[in-house]
C-alpha cells in the first residue's frame, strides 16, 4: 500500500459535487503531479486530504491511518504538509515568526528549528534578508517563497504544493521545482499541483489529469508529457497559436 | 504640584487594574475579533469569589501571605472555568457564523453574569476585610504612598510581565497572533485552534479576576454592577493603546487611570467620562490605530 | 397517484401567489402589512396593548435607522442613543421654550442630528469598525452627560411638560393617534431603506463591508458612502427622538443610556441584521419580552439574558434573517447575440471615451491621440525604511499600446502600480496621466480619471455574486442621484438596468457569463482573475493595470487571456501588464520595462529585451526552453 492513498473521493460544496470520485496514490520519493484546467478540482482535492474539507464519501489513508474526519492540525502532526493556494501567510507576523509557526509542532526543539530555518534561508536568500519584515508587506513572489519555506519547516513525509511556482520569476520557479525534486529524493512523497505543466511533468514521476472532478488520465509523467491529449490541453498553448 | 503627584499615584494604581482587564480584551480580540463585553463582569466575579473566600470562609484570619495566595489563585482559577464555560456554550457555536451575533451574545453574557451574581451574592454592597494589608504608608515629599498601592501595582506589573513574556516569547504566543489572520492557515501549521482560543480565554479571565480581587482590596467595597464601568474603562484603554496590541493595552490602562484621577481631582467626577472619551476620540482622529498602532500589513 | 394530482395544482397556486407577491412593488406590501397591523391593534382597543404597540413602533423606528448604519454600511455603532437624545431634546426644547408646533420642530430635530452625525462621522469614519464602536459609545455617553449637566435643558430633571402635537387643529393625544403616526413613519422608513438597499448605494455598502480597500480602488467613494449611512441613520434616530419626546411628554438623560443603544442593536441583530421585517420582529421581542417577564420581577433580567443568548445561539442569523435571494443575474434582460455584445461594448466604449475626451478638452487639457503619451512616470521613488522599492524610475506609456513590466520578485513592480493608483503615496517623483498629475489623489478619484486595475493577490468581493462584483466596478459611472435611489424613480431603474446589462456584456467579454450568478468565492482561482479583469474594465478606463493576470492559468487559458488582452487593446484601452510568464509577455507587449531592485534596468521592444545581457542575468536566466522555442517560431 502506498504512503498516501486516496480512494473514490466525493466532495461537495453545498449541493454542488466538486469531486466525483477521485483516486490517487503517492509513495515516498515520488513526485505526483496533478494537472487540470481551472475549476477542475485540484485545490479541492488537496484541501480534502489536509482536512480542511470533509469528503461526503471515500477514503484518505496516510501510512495506513485514515485521515477522513481527523482535524487538520492533527493531520499535520501525522506528517502531511500543505502549501495552500493563495499563500495564506500570516501577514501581521514577520518572516521569522511565520517560519517559527511552520515548525509549531517541533517548537520545543530549538536547535532543530534553527537548522531548518537556516535551510529555508539557504533556499531563499531573499527571506533571510527580510527576516524582520512583516510578511504582509512582502512582494507577491516573496510571499510565495515564505509559504513554501513555512511548509518545509515541519519536514513533512507528504508535501502537498498548490501551484508553488505561482508568482515566481522564471528562474526562481525553476529552482523551486528543482528543490521539490530534491525533497522527494530525500524520501518525501510530493503532490504537486501546477499550471506550469511542462516543468511539472519534467520533474514528476507520475501524473494525474483531473477534469470537472474526475480523473481522466493518469500515468507515468514522461509518458503523459508525450500524450497527445495532454499536449493539446496543458502544454500546447502558444505553439498552437503559432501554427494557426 | 503636590496634588498633581498625589493624583498621579492614585491614577497609576487604578490604571494598573484597568490595564489588567484591558489585556483580557486585547487578547481575546486579537484572536477572534470579538469585543468581549463580559470581560469587566469576569472581574466582578473574581472580586466576589475572593470576598467569599476571605470573608465568608474566614480565610482572612489565616497568615496574611497564605490568605493572599488563596484569595488570588482560587478566584483566578474559578473565573477561568467560568470563562471557558462561556466560550464553550455561548461563543464557540457562533465563532464562524456571525461576529455581530457573538457581540450580542457577549452583551447577554455580561447581563447574565451580573444578574447571576446578584442572585448568588445579593444586591447589597459587600466589603473586603479593611485591614487585610497594612493601611499605612510613607511620604515622598508631599505625596502619600501606601504599601497597598505599591503591592498592587507591583503585583499587576508582574502579571503583565508574565503575560508579555508568554505572548511575545513563545511560539504559542505567536500562534495566538496568527489566529487573528487566518484560522485555516493556522490549522495547516498544526496549531490546535480551539485549544489556543481556550488558552486566551483562560488568560483573559485570570487577569480579570486578579484585577477584581485587587479592586476589592483597594476600594474595599464591591457590588455586582462594578464590572460595567471597569469593563468600559478597560475597553477604552485597549482601544486607546491600539486594540490587539499588548503593550498598548497596558499603556492605555495606565493613561486612562491617570486621566480619571486628574479629572476627578481638578474638575469633578461628573466629567470623567467626557474627558476620557474626548481624549480617546482625539487620539483616534490623529492616530487611527491607537497610540501604539495595531500591526496592519496588507498588500494588493 | 391521486395525491400527486391534487397536490400539483395546490403547489402551483402557492408558487404563483408567492411569485405574484414577490413582484408587487415593495411599497404596496409594506403599506398593506402595516395597515393590517394598525387595524388589528386599533380594533383590539386595549390601551395597554396600544401603548406597547407604540413602544414597539418607536424601537422599530430606531432599529430601522441603526440598520442603515450597522446592517447596510457595516459600521458598528454603540452610541446610537445619542441621536435619539439630540432629536428628542431639540424638539422638546423648541416646543417648551419657543412654543413651536411639533411638526415645525421636526426639520430641526433632523437637521441637528444630521449635523452632529456629520461632525462626529467625518473624522472618525475612517476608523476600522471596532474602533468606531468605542468612539460611538463615547459619543453616546458624552452626549448624555452633557445633557445631564446642561442647566438650560433641565439638567438631570430633563424637560417636562412637552405638549401634545397639534396637526392642523387636531390634537394628537391618545396612544392610538401616536400609533398611527408611528406606523406612517415606519412605512416611509421601510420603503426608503429597501430602495437604498437595492440601489447602487446598497451595492457600494456591501462592497465596503467585504473589502473596503478594494472597493475604494475600483471607484467606490467609501468615506462618502459611510458618512451618508451614518448621517442618514442619525437623522432617522433624531426623528424617532422627537416622536418619543412628545409622546412621553417628559424626557430626561436617563432615557438615553448606553443600555438603550445596546437594546437597539439587539433589535436589529436579533431580528436579522439588514432585514427590514426582522427589525419589526426584533423590536416586538425586545419590547414585549420584558413585559411578559414582568411576573418574574427578581429574575427578570436574568431570564431575559438567558433567552437572548439562547435566541442568538439558535438563530445566529436572526429571527427573520435577510434572505439573500439566489441572484438571478440577468432575469428579464433582453437576450443579446454574441456578436452583438462585442459590437455594443465597442460602441458604448467609444461613446464613453469620446465623452471623456471631450470633457477633458473642454476643461482645457490636451487629449493625447493614439501613440501619444498617456501615462508618464518621472523620477518616481518609493522607500520603505532603508529599502528603496522603486528607485528613480521614469518611463512613459503611449495611448493604445500594450506595455509590460517584468523583473525579479521584489523588483518593485507592484509598488509602482500602487504609486500610480493612489494606494500609496510615492516619496518623490511625478505621475502624469492625460497630462495631469495624479499623485496624492484618493484611489477612487484616480479610477474616475480613467485608470482601472487588478490585484496580484485577488481582491474580489467574495460574498457578492460575480455579476455584482462587476456592477460595483461600474459605480463611478452612475448618473442618478441619491434621492432618486431612495424613491426608486424610473430614471434610477433605467440606470440600474443599464448597469446590469453592461456588467453582463463585460462578463461575456471575458467569457464568464455562465458563472454570473455564483458567489465570487465559489469560483476557481483562474476564473476569479478574469472577474477582476471584467470589474476593472467596467468603468471604461483609458488605462488598465493588470498585476499578474495569468498567474494560476494553464497554457490554454493563458492563450485565451492573450486574446482578451488584445481585444481590450482593440477597444482603444491602453494596457500595462505585470507578468512573469515570458511567452505571454513576449507575445502581447509592444514594449517592455524591466525593474530590478527598484531600478529600471532596461526598456525596449521584446526582441531587444530578450537579448539584453543585463536582463538575462537578472531575470530570464540562460536556458529558458519555452522562450527558445518561441523565438525560433517567431523568426
Ligand atoms: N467555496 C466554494 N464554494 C462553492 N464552490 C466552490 C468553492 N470552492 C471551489 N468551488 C468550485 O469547485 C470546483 C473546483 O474548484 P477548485 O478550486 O478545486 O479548482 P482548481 O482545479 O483548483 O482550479 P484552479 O486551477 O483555477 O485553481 C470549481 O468549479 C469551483 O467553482
Ligand atoms: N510596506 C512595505 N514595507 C517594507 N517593504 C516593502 C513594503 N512594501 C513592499 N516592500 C518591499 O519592496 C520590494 C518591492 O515589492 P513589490 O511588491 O513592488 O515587488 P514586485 O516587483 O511586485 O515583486 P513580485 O513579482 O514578487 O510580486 C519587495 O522587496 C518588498 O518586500
Ligand atoms: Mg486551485
Ligand atoms: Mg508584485
Amino acid at each position: 500500500m502506498a504512503l498516501l492513498e486516496v480512494r473514490d473521493l466525493h466532495v461537495y460544496y453545498g449541493n454542488i459535487e466538486a469531486l466525483k470520485g477521485i483516486s490517487l496514490s503517492a509513495n515516498p520519493g515520488q513526485i505526483v503531479a496533478i494537472l487540470g484546467g481551472n475549476g477542475a478540482g485540484k485545490t479541492t482535492t488537496l484541501r480534502t486530504i489536509s482536512g480542511l474539507l470533509r469528503p461526503r464519501s471515500g477514503s484518505v489513508m496516510c501510512a495506513g491511518k485514515s485521515l477522513v474526519g481527523v482535524d487538520a492540525h492533527v493531520i499535520v502532526g501525522m506528517g502531511v504538509s500543505h502549501v495552500p493556494e493563495g499563500r495564506r501567510i500570516f501577514n501581521i507576523l514577520n518572516v521569522e515568526e511565520n517560519l517559527n509557526l511552520g515548525g509549531y509542532l517541533i517548537r520545543a526543539q530549538h536547535q532543530l528549528i534553527k537548522e531548518r530555518k537556516a535551510a529555508v534561508f539557504g533556499l531563499f536568500p531573499r527571506l533571510a534578508e527580510r527576516r524582520g519584515q512583516l510578511a504582509g508587506t512582502l512582494s507577491g513572489g516573496e510571499q510565495q517563497m515564505l509559504a513554501i519555506g513555512r511548509a518545509l519547516m515541519s519536514d513533512p513525509k507528504v508535501l502537498m504544493l498548490d501551484e508553488p511556482s505561482l508568482g515566481l520569476a522564471p528562474m526562481l520557479a525553476k529552482s523551486v521545482l528543482k528543490t521539490v525534486r530534491e525533497i522527494a529524493d530525500r524520501g518525501a512523497a510530493v503532490l504537486l499541483v501546477e499550471q506550469n505543466a511542462r516543468q511539472a511533468l519534467a520533474i514528476a514521476d507520475h501524473a494525474y489529469v483531473i477534469e470537472v472532478g474526475r480523473i481522466v488520465l493518469e500515468g507515468n509523467a514522461a509518458v503523459l508529457a508525450k500524450d497527445e491529449r495532454v499536449q493539446k490541453a496543458y502544454l500546447g498553448g502558444f505553439e498552437s497559436v503559432g501554427s494557426a | 504640584m503636590g496634588d498633581f503627584l498625589q493624583y498621579t499615584v492614585i491614577g497609576l494604581t487604578v490604571g494598573s487594574f484597568y490595564a489588567l482587564v484591558a489585556l483580557g480584551y486585547t487578547i481575546v480580540y486579537g484572536i477572534i475579533r470579538l469585543i468581549n463585553f463580559a470581560q469587566g463582569d469576569l472581574s466582578m466575579v473574581g472580586a466576589f469569589l475572593g470576598w467569599t473566600l476571605l470573608v465568608s470562609f474566614g480565610f482572612e484570619h489565616l497568615p496574611i501571605y497564605l490568605a493572599l495566595v488563596i484569595a488570588f489563585v482560587v478566584p483566578m482559577i474559578g473565573t477561568a472555568v467560568v470563562n471557558l464555560g462561556i466560550l464553550q456554550f455561548a461563543y464557540k457555536p457562533l465563532l464562524r457564523r456571525s461576529l455581530l451575533a457573538i457581540l450580542i451574545t457577549a452583551l447577554g453574557m455580561s447581563l447574565l453574569l451580573q444578574n447571576s451574581a446578584e442572585l448568588i451574592w445579593g444586591a447589597a454592597i459587600e466589603a473586603y476585610p479593611p485591614n487585610l494589608l497594612p493601611s499605612s504608608g510613607f511620604f515622598v515629599g508631599p505625596v502619600h504612598v501606601t504599601y497597598v498601592q505599591i503591592a498592587l501595582v507591583v503585583a499587576s506589573l508582574l502579571l503583565m510581565g508574565g503575560l508579555v513574556a508568554f505572548i511575545q516569547g513563545t511560539t504559542i504566543g505567536t500562534a495566538m497572533r496568527a489566529l487573528a489572520v487566518d484560522h485555516d492557515a493556522a490549522r495547516l501549521m498544526g496549531i490546535n485552534v480551539d485549544a489556543v482560543i481556550r488558552i486566551a480565554f483562560v488568560l483573559g479571565a485570570m487577569l480579570a479576576a486578579a484585577s477584581g480581587v485587587m479592586l476589592g482590596i483597594y476600594y474595599v467595597q464591591i457590588h455586582f454592577t462594578m464590572g460595567f464601568l471597569l469593563g468600559l474603562r478597560a475597553f477604552t484603554a485597549a482601544v486607546l493603546g491600539g486594540i490587539g496590541n499588548i503593550p498598548g493595552a497596558m499603556a492605555g490602562g495606565m493613561l486612562i487611570g491617570l486621566l480619571e484621577a486628574y479629572t476627578t481631582g481638578y474638575l469633578s467626577g461628573t466629567w470623567e467620562d467626557v474627558v476620557v472619551f474626548g481624549v480617546l476620540i482625539t487620539v483616534l482622529i490623529v492616530k487611527p490605530t491607537g497610540l501604539f498602532g495595531e500591526r496592519v500589513a496588507e498588500r494588493m | 397517484m391521486i395525491a400527486q394530482l391534487t397536490e400539483r395544482p395546490v403547489g402551483r397556486v402557492y408558487a404563483t401567489v408567492r411569485d405574484r407577491l414577490g413582484r408587487t412593488p415593495y411599497w404596496s406590501r409594506v403599506v398593506v402589512s402595516l395597515v393590517a397591523i394598525g387595524v388589528a391593534v386599533i380594533f383590539w382597543n386595549d390601551d395597554y396593548v396600544t401603548a406597547v404597540a407604540v413602544s414597539v413602533a418607536t424601537y422599530a423606528m430606531l432599529g430601522l435607522g441603526l440598520n442603515i448604519v450597522v446592517g447596510y454600511a457595516g459600521l458598528l455603532d454603540l452610541g446610537y442613543a445619542a441621536f435619539f437624545a439630540i432629536g428628542a431634546y431639540t424638539s422638546a426644547l423648541l416646543m417648551t421654550q419657543a412654543h413651536w408646533n411639533f411638526f415645525t420642530t421636526l426639520p430641526f430635530a433632523v437637521l441637528f442630528t444630521g449635523t452632529a452625525g456629520a461632525i462626529l462621522g467625518y473624522p472618525t469614519l475612517r476608523l476600522r469598525s471596532d474602533y468606531l464602536a468605542i468612539v460611538t459609545l463615547g459619543f453616546g455617553e458624552m452626549t448624555r452627560i452633557t445633557f445631564n449637566n446642561w442647566e438650560y435643558a433641565g439638567g438631570p430633571n430633563g424637560v417636562l411638560g412637552i405638549p401634545w402635537p397639534n396637526f392642523f387643529g387636531y390634537e394628537l393625544n391618545t396612544q392610538a393617534d401616536f400609533f398611527i403616526v408611528g406606523l406612517f413613519l415606519l412605512a416611509i422608513a421601510m420603503i426608503f431603506a429597501e430602495h437604498l438597499d437595492h440601489s447602487r448605494l446598497g451595492r457600494g455598502w456591501v462592497a465596503i463591508r467585504e473589502d473596503e480597500f478594494a472597493a475604494e480602488s475600483v471607484g467606490v467613494p467609501s468615506l462618502r458612502l459611510k458618512l451618508f449611512a451614518y448621517v442618514m441613520g442619525g437623522m432617522w434616530g433624531g426623528l424617532a427622538g422627537a416622536f418619543f419626546a412628545t409622546r412621553i411628554g417628559a424626557i430626561d438623560p436617563t432615557s438615553f443610556t448606553f443600555q438603550l443603544s445596546v437594546l437597539i442593536l439587539i433589535v436589529i441583530v436579533l431580528g436579522g441584521t439588514g432585514s427590514l421585517p426582522g427589525v419589526l420582529l426584533g423590536a416586538l421581542v425586545v419590547v414585549a419580552l420584558p413585559e411578559l417577564l414582568r411576573e418574574l420581577s427578581d429574575v427578570r433580567l436574568l431570564v431575559f439574558a438567558i433567552l437572548l443568548v439562547g435566541m442568538m445561539l439558535l438563530r445566529p442569523q436572526g429571527l427573520w434573517p435577510r434572505i439573500r435571494r439566489k441572484p438571478k443575474p440577468f432575469y428579464g434582460l433582453q437576450e443579446e447575440e454574441p456578436e452583438d455584445v462585442a459590437a455594443r461594448i465597442l460602441r458604448e466604449h467609444q461613446v464613453q471615451m469620446e465623452e471623456r475626451d471631450r470633457r477633458h478638452a473642454a476643461a482645457g487639457h490636451k487629449v493625447p491621440a493614439a501613440g501619444e503619451i498617456l501615462l508618464e512616470v518621472d523620477g518616481l521613488v518609493q522607500q520603505f525604511g532603508g529599502l528603496r522599492a522603486v528607485d528613480n524610475v521614469s518611463f512613459s506609456v503611449r495611448r493604445g499600446e500594450i506595455f509590460s513590466i517584468i523583473g525579479p520578485n521584489g523588483g518593485g513592480k507592484t509598488t509602482l502600480f500602487n504609486c500610480i493608483t493612489g494606494v500609496q503615496r510615492p516619496k518623490r517623483g511625478r505621475v502624469l496621466f492625460d497630462g495631469r498629475s495624479i499623485v496624492g489623489l484618493r484611489p477612487h478619484v484616480i479610477v474616475s480619471r480613467g485608470i482601472g486595475r487588478t490585484f496580484q493577490g485577488i481582491r474580489l468581493f467574495k460574498n457578492m455574486a460575480v455579476f455584482e462584483n462587476v456592477m460595483v466596478g461600474l459605480y463611478p459611472r452612475h448618473r442618478t442621484m441619491t434621492w432618486q435611489a431612495m424613491l426608486h424613480t424610473p430614471g434610477e431603474r433605467k440606470d440600474e438596468l443599464r448597469t446590469l446589462q453592461e456588467s453582463r456584456r463585460w462578463l461575456s467579454f471575458v467569457g464568464l457569463e455562465s458563472m454570473a450568478g455564483q458567489l465570487a468565492s465559489q469560483l476557481s482561482y483562474a476564473d476569479q482573475r478574469r472577474v477582476e479583469i471584467a470589474r476593472a474594465l467596467a468603468a471604461h478606463p483609458h488605462l488598465v493595470l493588470f498585476d499578474e493576470p495569468a498567474a494560476g492559468m494553464n497554457p490554454t487559458e493563458k492563450l485565451e487571456l492573450v486574446g482578451i488582452i488584445r481585444k481590450i487593446r482593440d477597444l482603444g484601452i491602453t494596457v500595462v501588464l505585470i507578468e512573469h510568464d515570458m511567452s505571454l509577455v513576449m507575445r502581447v507587449s509592444g514594449r517592455i520595462a524591466v525593474l530590478d531592485h527598484g531600478i529600471l534596468i532596461a526598456l525596449g521592444k521584446p526582441a531587444e529585451i530578450q537579448n539584453d545581457p543585463a536582463v538575462i542575468e537578472a531575470y530570464l536566466g540562460r536556458e529558458d526552453d519555452d522562450m527558445g522555442r518561441l523565438t525560433a517560431q517567431e523568426a
